[in-house]
């Protein structure tokens, strides 16, 4: 299949967001577990929503302001356990206005 | 320490699911708060959509008068594609244009939305923009929840947990473990708008007909999963959707945008959506593990229902029925253990279990329990197959000089070259299984 190029900043620029400033609701426990103990990352890859980054010294960085709450990254990283996922504090995070 | 109840019950969550059981209940005079964390009903929710009117009817019988229903489905396509090309079937009848309407198109977040109002409409309580962060145990009975508001500590003899497909609370208080990434898919979805002129002449349908295409094959980029295209009433809903455990294991580790993206280009579909006006983009979780992912579903003042107990038919691509069926089910068991007045331990709300038994939804997700297995362990009836099959319809239809026998006989050479005999043999095995 031909690649297609995609911005997935622009597909999220649709959806409505309204960002907890200052509270993330997911956070990667230790940074050093996703550098060292980590080999395929898939996260960076899989999250729907691009919210991980895998950097150019090995390290994942985490920016979850585009989190569209599928629970995909939790699951992902069960072997390593190294994600704190909750949902948004009530009324943030996406609202979907169709679904 | 044990407070007294406030609430008969509490429903976490304001989905199918959540909304049948509220509804029922506070219908029937029980005191009912719904909590739901979006800023409304449905501002969560994520569905392709399509609502199976059956489950809806034996909870509110008149719904089609007000419900905002999108199109009721008169053609089902089912498209195998290679990377040009798409063989499949088309259902279409003018039986499915008899009211009443069997399936529709729906919108979540209007539905949810419209579904809500009912609940209210029969005295339950909703409380939006609240998370539930905890269940409050007392002992082993689960006697209310911790909501992340001040005083958020709400009480009730029960607690239905709609929660949707992370199960976060259920998962908390360790009433099941996390997820298996391969019971799972990730889904991504946009819906896109055009005038209704232009759906009406793409796919051939009247005002209110509505078309669903369900795709296998290259779209998945060799993954177990499918694409759908439905069409709504002034917007189309196109997405697709792999196991995760596929997506984490995938070489070409291809980003679920990117598998999108690809698929609106497929030159099958990119006339079909060409100048929709993409206005929302999504993701979701579908619990696809089936009968052998179902976890506990009820103990010591708790139920759990929809998503949250992984209640879908894969097979069937059929969830919101079932969520609407648990809901009810859950409903009629807290109604029935009010009226026995033997309280709420798991003993009280055990019939919940059997009624699930006895219906449609463990009956069916029974009979296809060996389908998931089957399907993670056979990759190539989501890759060779349709790739096949699309190669083998366009070999026999291209005229070009060559006679009818041959190109017969490089059809199944192809066949054989790619699964062997043995293999083409123990597939339809397979599938018989599967299936039967």
């Amino acid at each position: 299949m031909s690649t297609v190029s995609v911005n997935v900043e622009e597909k999220l620029f649709q959806n409505r967001y309204r960002v907890d400033a200052g509270r993330p609701h997911i956070r990667i426990r230790n940074t050093d577990v996703c550098t060292n103990d980590c080999g395929e990352k898939s996260c960076t890859f899989v999250c729907p929503a691009s919210c991980y980054k895998a950097e150019g010294n090995g390290s994942v960085t985490l920016i979850t302001d585009g989190c569209l709450e599928c629970g995909s990254c939790r699951i992902l990283c069960t072997d390593h356990n190294n994600i704190e996922w909750e949902y948004p504090r009530g009324g943030h995070g996406i609202l979907f206005k169709f679904g | 320490m044990k407070k007294p109840s406030q609430f008969d019950a509490i429903v976490v969550g304001a989905g199918p699911s959540g909304n049948a059981a509220a509804y029922l209940m506070a219908k029937a005079g029980l005191k009912v708060l719904q909590i739901e964390r979006g800023e409304y009903p449905g501002s969560k929710n994520v569905q392709g959509a399509i609502l199976y009117a059956k489950a809806l009817e034996e909870i509110i019988p008149d719904f089609r008068e007000d419900a905002p229903l999108e199109r009721h489905i008169i053609e089902q396509r089912m498209w195998m594609l290679d990377d040009t090309s798409f063989v499949g079937t088309h259902v279409r009848s003018d039986d499915y244009n008899k009211p009443p309407y069997n399936r529709y198109t729906i919108i979540r977040a209007q539905f949810d939305k419209w579904f809500s109002s009912k609940v209210r409409e029969a005295g339950g309580l909703l409380i939006c923009e609240t998370t539930v962060n905890h269940l409050i145990m007392d002992g082993d009975q689960v006697v209310g929840v911790q909501c992340d508001r001040e005083q958020g500590d709400v009480y009730a003899d029960v607690v239905i947990l709609a929660d949707g497909v992370n199960s976060t609370l259920a998962r908390k208080a360790g009433f099941h473990g996390e997820i298996e990434a391969r019971n799972v898919a990730l889904a991504v979805k946009e819906i896109l708008f055009m005038p209704e002129e232009t759906i009406r002449q793409r796919f051939n349908i009247g005002e209110e007909e509505g078309v669903v295409i369900e795709m296998v094959g290259r779209i998945t980029d060799g993954m177990m999963g499918t694409g759908f295209l439905y069409t709504n009433k002034e917007s189309l809903t196109i997405g697709v959707g792999c196991m995760l455990s596929d997506f984490k294991k995938n070489p070409n580790r291809t980003s679920p945008y990117v598998l999108l993206e690809q698929m609106k280009h497929h030159p099958s579909i990119a006339p079909l959506i060409a100048g929709g006006e993409m206005k929302e983009y999504c993701a979701h979780l579908i619990p696809e593990g089936g009968f052998n992912a179902v976890p506990q579903v009820y103990g010591h003042g708790w139920m759990i229902v929809g998503d949250s107990g992984g209640f879908v038919n894969a097979a069937h691509r059929e969830g919101s029925n079932l969520a609407m069926t648990t809901g009810r089910l859950a409903a009629e068991t807290v109604i029935a253990a009010k009226a026995a007045g033997r309280g709420y331990r798991a003993n009280a709300l055990s019939p919940y279990k059997a009624a699930l038994d006895d219906s449609f939804v463990m009956k069916d997700l029974h009979k296809y329990r060996d389908m998931p297995d089957i399907l993670h362990r056979n990759p190539q009836f989501f890759t060779t197959y349709p790739d096949l099959l699309a190669n083998a319809a366009r070999t026999m239809i291209t005229v070009d000089g060559v006679d009818k026998k041959t190109k017969k006989r490089e059809v199944m050479s192809s066949f054989r070259q790619r699964r062997s005999l043995s293999g083409l043999v123990g597939d339809a095995y397979k599938l018989w299984r599967a299936f039967r």
